[in-house]
């Protein structure tokens, strides 16, 4: 047990003041500041972001032959939601067709990538889901066949390891 | 394919009648220094109690109540776990039981459907509703990433890190499969924001053209600022009563039916499914449809609001909804998202969207307007009020009050606003019955609520 349990303590504020954002004679709004970080687990799903940093496109197949669907996934998901079997990695083509688009103007703080830039929607060949990601170089159409291109240096361990181009 | 078991489809019902007897809400604002979170759940909670012609005083309505739901969609905006607590205790309801939701922008729904569940069931006969967000804590942008945590953080939140970039895609989509114009979109805008401007408590209300809309910032191609709602602090309350306690309380109770749907939360994963059909529709009246666009809901309709209006149509009975009902309020978070909901709920058929607001039928002394309360884009989306407030702007429709809660000078006061000279009246003749929509993520969780006259 540490010392100071035994006698009496003087304590000292140790914090650093933040200071008034706003004030007005009826109100004070603070300063309220942090900063941290959150370590986040890619759990069974780990092996489609290992797949991009190898230049691998991985999906998931629900293989039941019970199953009344037999979807595969794009994102990936280890568990059937038709059936609840666990699904099977499949590798998919690293091509599809874009289903839809839109150009990012005014994005959220922290992003990534340099605005503006085109986000495009992804339809597989034998892929029941339709795969977000982003254009690196051209103009989106409806329907225009892209291939993806994939961060194997200096990866960034998001999903933002895959991009498209025009085919 | 999402195929649906029997047992899934099966209309809910009521255990006992419930009812709507009071409404109230705050100012909306971008920044409110001035009140604390609490104060401000007070402030709309006393409006609640004391200007809904009640026939018991405050003091005795809050001896009646026996529950409470609370709406909140983030926690990350109030930076503050169990908020519900600090309300609760805030307005001198402990120790009575009160559940917190959260289903994202469909939260101030899902607590209306809480509270009715809680009447429906008998665990209360008299029960608060009230919801709330201040999202004046952060900087916009931070706000903007905040909100789109509220897509798949392993998949989506990074490709763009702001919600109208969910959308905007869908937007692209629905022009080319659907035949939507820029010009159709930026209308809805002009209409709702145009609407705010007879709402004391409007964050964002004007007269703007078409073209002001479309020379507007662009957001997420093709989404421009204009078209979609802000970020605000606020709060909104609801009394939901059995029937008894309904007719004690007011002359002029309205009944209320309810029922939700969802759908995943990442629009890619959406596979092609059977389209569910409302009591008007035809089976077979959507394979022409079906043939061009390949998948439904694709990225042009939601599933949730789909599967919400086919129960609460059939609960309420209703069959033609564009024929009887007598107003709407929908959630207008994006222009793209409020015109996709006009297939959903059946305003028009799927493929003809457009044609709700180019008919004329949207607009004040059109067939079945739509957002007169000035929306989200108008007036708020303070999201855990949000779905409350469009069923209070409903209520007060349907009571004919529409002129005493935006035309009364106490209200533009209490907003530190100047009643605007040309300031228009926008009640609708003679209300029989109204819907509204409270809508999450890119169509994740939807509620569709009817509110019928009931004296």
């Amino acid at each position: 047990m540490s010392k100071a349990y035994e006698g009496s303590l003087t304590t000292k504020y140790i914090g650093t003041p933040s200071g008034l954002f706003d004030q007005s004679d009826d109100f004070w709004v603070i300063n309220f500041p942090r900063s941290f970080t959150h370590q986040h687990t890619y759990g069974l799903l780990t092996p489609f972001f290992r797949g991009l940093t190898e230049g691998k496109l991985m999906a998931t197949k629900c293989t039941n032959p019970e199953c009344s669907e037999n979807s595969t996934w794009l994102p990936p998901r280890a568990d059937c939601p038709d059936c609840y079997a666990r699904t099977e990695w499949v590798q998919v083509p690293s091509e599809g067709k874009i289903y839809a688009y839109t150009m990012l103007d005014y994005a959220g703080i922290g992003i990534e990538m340099e605005t503006p830039y085109w986000q495009i929607d992804v339809q597989i060949e034998g892929v029941d889901t339709i795969f977000k990601g982003w254009l690196k170089q051209g103009k989106p159409v409806t329907g225009m066949p892209v291939k993806a291109e994939f961060r194997t240096e200096d990866p960034t361990y998001t999903i933002l390891d895959i991009c498209w181009v025009p085919k | 394919m999402i195929k649906f078991g029997e047992g899934n489809l099966r209309v809910p019902q009521w255990s006992r009648r419930v009812f709507m007897v009071a409404g109230g809400c705050t100012p909306f604002r971008k920044y409110f220094p001035e009140y604390k979170l609490e104060e401000l759940v007070m402030m709309g909670y006393k409006m609640m109690l004391e200007d809904n012609d009640l026939k018991l005083s405050p003091k005795e309505i809050k001896d009646s109540i026996q529950y409470a739901a609370y709406g909140e969609f983030a926690d990350h905006f109030q930076d503050q776990l169990l908020c519900e607590a600090k309300i609760h205790d805030y307005l001198g309801l402990d120790p009575l039981w009160n559940t917190g939701i959260k289903t994202g922008g469909a939260t101030g729904g899902a607590a209306m459907l809480n509270g009715c569940m809680a009447i429906a069931s008998g665990y209360a006969d008299c029960a608060l509703v009230s919801g709330w967000e201040r999202m004046d804590e952060v900087d916009t942008r931070t706000g903007n990433f905040y909100i789109s945590t509220a897509a798949c953080k392993d998949f989506e939140t990074r490709m763009g890190r702001i919600y109208s970039s969910y959308y905007a895609p869908m937007a692209n989509r629905f022009a080319e499969a659907y035949n939507l114009s820029e010009v159709t979109r930026a209308k809805v805008a002009v209409k709702n924001r145009g609407y705010a401007m007879s709402n004391p408590n409007a964050q964002q209300p004007g007269h703007h053209t078409v073209e002001e809309v479309l020379e507007s910032r662009m957001s997420a191609y093709p989404l421009r600022f204009l078209e979609c709602c802000a970020m605000t602090a606020g709060s909104a309350s609801a009394l939901l009563c059995n029937e008894e306690m309904a007719y004690k309380l007011s002359d002029h109770p309205v009944e209320l039916f309810m029922a939700g749907g969802t759908h995943t939360l990442r629009v890619a994963d959406r596979r092609h499914m059977d389209i569910p059909l409302l009591p008007n529709e035809k089976p077979g009246m959507y394979d022409e449809l079906l043939k061009e666009s390949g998948r439904w809901p694709g990225f042009e309709s939601f599933l949730a609001a789909r599967f919400a209006a086919y129960l609460a149509y059939r609960m309420a009975g209703i069959h033609d909804p564009l024929e009887e009902l007598d107003l709407v309020e929908l959630h207008d978070a994006f222009t793209i998202s409020d015109i996709q909901t006009y297939g959903d709920i059946g305003l028009r058929p799927y493929g003809q969207e457009p044609d709700y607001i180019e008919s004329g039928d949207a607009y004040f002394e059109g067939k079945c307007p739509s957002n007169l309360s000035g929306g989200l884009l108008g007036t708020m989306h303070a999201v855990g009020a949000t779905g409350v407030w469009q069923a209070c702007e409903v209520f007060w429709q349907l009571q004919d009050r529409y002129d005493y809660i935006h035309g009364d000078k106490k209200w533009w006061d209490r907003a530190g606003k100047e009643k605007p000279a040309d300031w228009k009246s926008l009640q609708v003749k003679d209300p029989k019955q109204g819907l509204w929509i409270s809508h999450a993520g890119v169509g994740s969780h939807v509620t569709c609520g009817i509110l019928r006259k009931a004296w």
